[in-house]
C-alpha cells in the first residue's frame, strides 16, 4: 500500500470512527446488550463492552475507546503442504490486518497445527479442509455441541448454544424427512448467524481424466470414487483397464484396520458391500445394496433384507449369517474405525434372510448414518481373526464389484471385475500405480498410460492441463469446504459481531478465482448446494467487503484507533 | 595390539555406537513437535476410542517407560508396528529394502566402475584436455541436484522420445510373481535403467577425485620409475602398479558408500516412482510414524556403522603398513 493510499485510509477510518462513536452512545444505551439480530445465537455471550480492558484512551479525534482487539494467532500449513491454502491463509490474514485486526499467521507441520487447534486451542483462527460425508447433520454434534469443547471432542471453536444443542441432537433421531430438514435449516441459520465456523470456499468433487479412453462419470456427492460413478464409467483402450494413480503408497488392505484414509476408502468401496448404499439423489438405493429391501418398525429399529444369491470373491455364499456376523464382530472387536456406528448397536437378530438390527436410541437418517458406513466382510475367513485393528491382511476377500487380483505394495495395486456381482463394472480390470510426483502423473495422463487422477489436486497443472485435448475434469459439488474456524474462547473472538466482521474481511472471490483457478466456488454455508434439499439457501450471506466489516464494528461499538487498529469499546 | 584386540575393541564400539544411535532416534522423534495420532486417527472416532487407540501405541506411558520398552524390543529384532498401517516395522523394511539395494547397489557398482577407471586415467593424463573434461564432469555430477537431473532424464527419454519409462519398477499391469523374477526381468531392466544411470552420475563423481588424487600421490612414487626403468608398458604401469596401489581410499569411501546406500535415496525414488525405503523413511517422519521412522533410520545407521567396521577391518587386511596402536 502505497502513502497516500495509508493516509486517505487513516481519513477514512477517523471519519468512520467518529460515526462509529454516536452509533456507540445508542448502544451504551442498551445496557451493554448486544444488538444484532444474533440474540439468540447465544455462541459467543460477551458483549463487547465486557471484554474491553479498563484503560480507556482516546482517539484523535477525542473518541474514548477500550483496549485494542488482542494479538491473534492465524495456524497456517507450510506451502509444500498444501501451497493454495498457505497462501489462501496469508491473503485472508492481510485483509484482516487491513481490516484493523493485529493477526500474526505461524506455520506448522500438519500434525502440530492439528493439535495446537483441536487438543491445546492454542490459536486464533485456522483453516483446513472438512467434509461432511452423505449425511449432511452427521458431524454437526461433533463440532458445535457445548458438551464437545474438550481436548479433542471435536468442537475445537469452543462454540456453546444451549439454545442449539437439542436441535443438533434431535436431527439425528428423526426418521421424517421434512422434519429433519427443518432441523437442520434451523442450524445453519444459527451457525451462519454466530459463524464459529465459516466456509472460505465450497470445495468440488473432481476427477480429471483422459477422455479418449474414459466416458460416463456420474456426479456423486462423495465423490468419484463411489460405487455409482464407478459401476458407471466406460473404458475403452486395449486392455480395457481403468488405470489411475495415488502419490502415497497403500498401507494396508485391512477394511477394519485402517485408518479412514482417503486412498483406502477407494478401494473398500469396491472391494466390499454395504448394507444400504445411497445413490447422487441421497437416497437409499436397494441396486446399488447388499440389502434389497428394508423396512423401520421404530426409529430405534431396522430390518434389512439380504440379498439372495450372491457370493464372496473366493465362491463361499453371502448369506444374512456373515451380515450379523460383521456388525457382531465390530462390536464385541471394538473396531476405532466403526466405533460411531458399534457404539449404536444394542442387538443384531437374523430371521432366514432377514436381519434386524436394535439400537441403542433413536436413529433417524440410518441409511446415512449407519448401513452405508460399514463393509460386508465374510464370516469364514475373520472368524479367526482375534484382533482385527492389527489383522495384516495382504489378499482381501469381499464381494463387491471389483475383486483383488495382486498388490505389489509400494507399487500397484490390481483389481478384476468380479463377474458375480449384481451390478458389474464395465471394464476388465482398475490398476492403481503409486507415483509421487505430479508432473510424471499428468504426463501419463496425457499419454494414456494412465486415464483416470482419482486424486486431482486444484493446481497450476489441472488448470493448464484441462486445456489439452484429451483431458477432461468432471466436476460437482462436494460435500467439504475450507473452514475458517474462530477460537470463541477469546477475548474479542468471543463476541459474534467482531466474528461476522472477520468473516467479512474474507477474501472469498479471489481465493477461489485466483488461487483455486475458479474450481471452487466462494463458500457459503456448510450445508451446501450439493446436499440438495437439506441445504438452507436463505442463510444469512456476508458481503465480501472491508467496508460491510467496518460498518458492522463501529454499529457493534467497537473503534477504530489512529493507526486504524480495533478497539475493544470504552466502558 | 593384535588384529583380534582390535576386532574384540571394534566390535565393542559397535554396540556402544548402535545403542547411542537407538537412543538419540528415540529422543529425537519425541523431541519433535506434532502428535503422532494427529495423522492415524479419524475424526469420525469417538474421544474414548481415541483414547483407547493411543493407549494401545503405547504413547500415554511415562518416557522413560516408552524407551525401557523400545530397548528391550530392540534387542529382540521387534521395532514394533507402523501407527499409520498396523504392519510390523520389520515387513515395512523387507518390503522395500530390497528395491532400494537393488538400485542403489547397481548404480553404486556402475558409478564406482567408471569412476574409478576415469580417475585412474585423469591421474595418468593429467594436464591433458581429456583429465579437464572428466573433472568438471565430475564436479557437475556432484553439483547438480540429482532430482533434477531425474526429471530431465525423464523429460527427454521418457515424455519427448518416449523410449525410457516414466514410473515404477515395472510396466502398469504386470503382476510380478516373486522379487526374484521381477528383477531377472528384461522389464525391470529397462525400468532400472533411468534411475541407475541417473545415480550413478551424481556417484560416480567421488570416486573419480579421490582415484585421481590418489593416483597423483601414487604416480610421484618412485617405485613408479623403477617401474619405467624395468621396462613395464604404460598400461601395466597404469593398472597393475599405480592403480592398486591408489585405491585403498576409494575402498574406504566405497565401503561407507554401501552403508548409506540403504537409506536409499528420496528425491530419485520420488522422481522415479521407485518403491523404495528412502520414500517410506521420510513419510513415516512426516506422519510421526515413530516405529517407522526409528526402525528404518535405525537400519540406515547399522548399516553405515557395520560398512564403516568392516571398512576399518579391510584397511589392515588390503594395506600391510597399517598398525592396529
Amino acid at each position: 500500500m502505497s502513502d497516500d493510499d495509508e493516509a486517505s485510509r487513516r481519513r477514512f477510518l477517523k471519519a468512520t470512527a467518529t460515526a462509529g462513536a454516536l452509533g456507540m452512545t445508542g448502544l451504551a444505551g442498551c445496557g451493554g446488550q448486544q444488538s444484532t439480530p444474533t440474540e439468540g445465537g447465544g455462541g459467543g455471550t460477551e458483549t463487547p463492552t465486557d471484554s474491553g480492558g479498563d484503560g480507556d484512551t482516546e482517539t484523535e479525534t477525542g473518541m474514548s475507546m477500550g483496549d485494542p482487539l488482542p494479538e491473534y494467532l492465524y495456524l497456517n500449513n507450510p506451502p509444500n503442504y498444501n501451497p493454495a491454502r498457505h497462501d489462501a491463509i496469508n491473503l485472508i490474514s492481510e485483509r484482516l490486518n487491513e481490516l484493523g485486526f493485529n493477526v500474526n499467521v505461524q506455520v506448522f507441520e500438519w500434525g502440530t497445527l492439528y493439535t495446537r487447534a483441536s487438543q491445546e486451542y492454542d490459536y486464533s483462527f485456522t483453516t483446513w479442509n472438512r467434509g461432511l460425508g452423505v449425511d449432511p447433520g452427521r458431524r454437526m454434534p461433533e463440532m458445535f455441541h457445548s458438551s464437545n469443547t474438550d481436548p479433542g471432542g471435536g468442537n475445537f471453536t469452543g462454540y456453546v448454544n444451549e439454545d442449539l444443542d437439542p436441535v443438533l441432537m434431535e436431527q439425528l433421531q428423526l426418521t421424517d424427512v421434512s422434519e429433519r430438514t427443518d432441523l437442520l435449516f434451523q442450524i445453519q441459520e444459527t451457525i451462519n448467524t454466530d459463524v464459529p465456523m465459516h466456509p472460505i470456499v465450497q470445495m468440488p468433487n473432481l476427477v480429471a481424466y483422459n477422455n479418449q479412453q474414459v466416458s460416463g462419470w456420474v456426479d456423486h456427492l462423495a465423490g468419484y470414487y463411489h460405487f455409482q460413478p464407478q459401476t458407471s464409467i466406460e473404458v475403452d483402450n486395449s486392455d480395457n483397464a481403468l488405470r489411475g494413480s495415488w502419490s502415497e503408497t497403500l498401507g494396508t488392505l485391512n477394511v477394519l484396520g485402517y485408518n479412514n484414509e482417503t486412498k483406502l476408502i477407494h478401494q473398500f468401496e469396491m472391494l466390499y458391500d454395504k448394507l444400504v448404499r445411497v445413490n447422487n439423489n441421497l437416497e437409499a438405493d436397494p441396486s446399488m445394496s447388499l440389502a434389497t429391501d428394508w423396512s423401520r418398525p421404530d426409529n430405534q429399529t431396522v430390518t434389512y433384507t439380504i440379498r439372495d444369491g450372491h457370493q464372496w470373491h473366493d465362491g463361499e455364499t453371502l448369506d444374512a449369517g456373515d451380515v450379523k456376523f460383521t456388525l457382531e464382530y465390530i462390536k464385541e472387536n471394538e473396531v476405532p474405525l466403526y466405533s460411531t456406528q458399534w457404539q449404536q448397536i444394542d442387538s443384531v437378530e437374523r430371521d432366514g434372510n432377514q436381519i434386524t438390527v436394535n439400537f441403542n436410541n433413536p436413529l433417524g437418517p440410518v441409511h446415512t448414518l449407519f448401513s452405508n458406513q460399514i463393509p460386508i466382510v465374510p464370516q469364514h475367513i475373520w472368524q479367526d481373526r482375534s484382533d482385527p485393528n492389527n489383522a495384516n491382511i495382504t489378499e482381501p476377500v469381499g464381494s463387491g464389484p471389483l475383486m483383488f487380483d495382486y498388490w505389489d505394495q509400494g507399487s500397484e495395486l490390481g483389481l478384476v471385475k468380479n463377474d458375480n456381482h449384481w451390478n458389474t463394472v464395465n471394464y476388465d480390470s482398475r490398476v492403481w500405480r503409486i507415483i509421487p510426483e505430479t508432473s510424471t502423473n499428468w504426463e501419463l495422463l496425457l499419454e494414456g498410460d494412465l486415464n483416470y487422477l482419482p486424486f486431482s489436486r486444484i493446481g497450476r497443472q489441472l488448470s493448464q492441463n484441462s486445456q489439452e485435448e484429451s483431458i477432461s475434469v468432471q466436476q460437482t459439488s462436494g460435500d467439504g469446504w475450507w473452514h475458517f474456524s474462530q477460537n470463541t474462547r477469546l477475548d474479542g473472538l468471543s463476541d459474534p459481531e467482531v466474528r461476522r466482521a472477520a468473516v467479512n474481511a474474507i477474501p472469498k472471490t479471489a481465493i477461489s478465482d485466483q488461487i483455486l483457478y475458479g474450481y471452487p466456488r466462494p463458500g457459503w454455508n456448510l450445508i451446501g448446494e450439493s446436499f440438495g434439499q437439506f441445504s438452507n439457501p436463505d442463510v444469512p450471506t456476508y458481503e465480501e467487503s472491508l467496508e460491510a466489516a467496518q460498518s458492522r464494528l463501529e454499529e457493534a461499538g467497537y473503534v477504530f484507533g489512529d493507526d486504524g487498529t480495533i478497539h475493544f469499546p470504552a466502558n | 595390539m593384535s588384529k583380534l584386540s582390535f576386532f574384540i575393541r571394534r566390535t565393542g564400539q559397535l554396540f556402544v555406537t548402535l545403542w547411542a544411535v537407538a537412543t538419540a532416534l528415540f529422543m529425537l522423534f519425541r523431541l519433535m513437535p506434532g502428535d503422532p495420532t494427529a495423522y492415524v486417527i479419524s475424526p469420525q472416532m469417538s474421544p474414548e476410542v481415541r483414547r483407547q487407540i493411543i493407549a494401545s501405541y503405547g504413547l500415554n506411558d511415562p518416557l522413560h517407560v516408552q524407551y525401557v520398552r523400545y530397548i528391550q524390543n530392540l534387542v529382540t529384532l521387534n521395532l514394533g508396528r507402523s501407527f499409520h498401517s498396523n504392519q510390523p516395522v520389520t515387513e515395512v523394511v523387507a518390503n522395500y529394502l530390497p528395491n532400494t539395494l537393488v538400485l542403489m547397489l547397481s548404480a553404486l557398482v556402475l558409478a564406482y566402475t567408471v569412476g574409478v577407471t576415469l580417475g585412474v586415467l585423469t591421474g595418468w593424463y593429467r594436464g591433458s584436455q581429456f583429465e579437464k573434461t572428466a573433472v568438471v564432469t565430475a564436479l557437475v555430477g556432484r553439483s547438480v541436484p540429482s532430482f533434477w537431473v531425474g526429471v530431465i532424464f525423464l523429460w527427454i527419454f521418457g515424455a519427448w522420445l518416449g523410449i525410457a519409462p516414466m514410473s515404477g519398477m515395472t510396466s502398469m499391469g504386470t503382476a510380478p510373481s516373486g522379487f526374484l523374477d521381477m528383477i531377472l526381468s528384461v522389464d525391470f531392466l529397462v525400468h532400472l535403467f533411468g534411475p541407475m544411470v541417473v545415480l550413478a552420475f551424481y556417484y560416480m563423481g567421488y570416486p573419480l577425485l579421490i582415484m585421481r588424487n590418489s593416483m597423483l600421490e601414487v604416480l610421484a612414487d618412485d617405485f613408479i620409475d623403477v617401474c619405467r626403468a624395468k621396462g613395464l608398458s604404460e598400461r601395466t604401469i597404469m593398472f597393475r602398479h599405480a592403480a592398486r596401489n591408489a585405491m585403498l581410499p576409494v575402498l574406504t569411501a566405497a565401503a561407507i558408500a554401501i552403508g548409506f546406500a540403504v537409506g536409499g535415496s528420496v528425491l530419485i525414488e520420488t522422481v522415479f516412482a521407485w518403491p523404495g525405503i528412502g520414500r517410506e523413511m521420510i513419510r513415516a517422519v512426516l506422519r510421526r510414524d515413530y516405529p517407522v521412522a526409528q526402525g528404518t533410520f535405525l537400519v540406515l545407521a547399522s548399516a553405515v556403522v557395520f560398512m564403516n567396521f568392516i571398512a576399518d577391518l579391510l584397511y589392515g587386511i588390503l594395506d600391510p603398513r597399517v598398525t592396529y596402536d
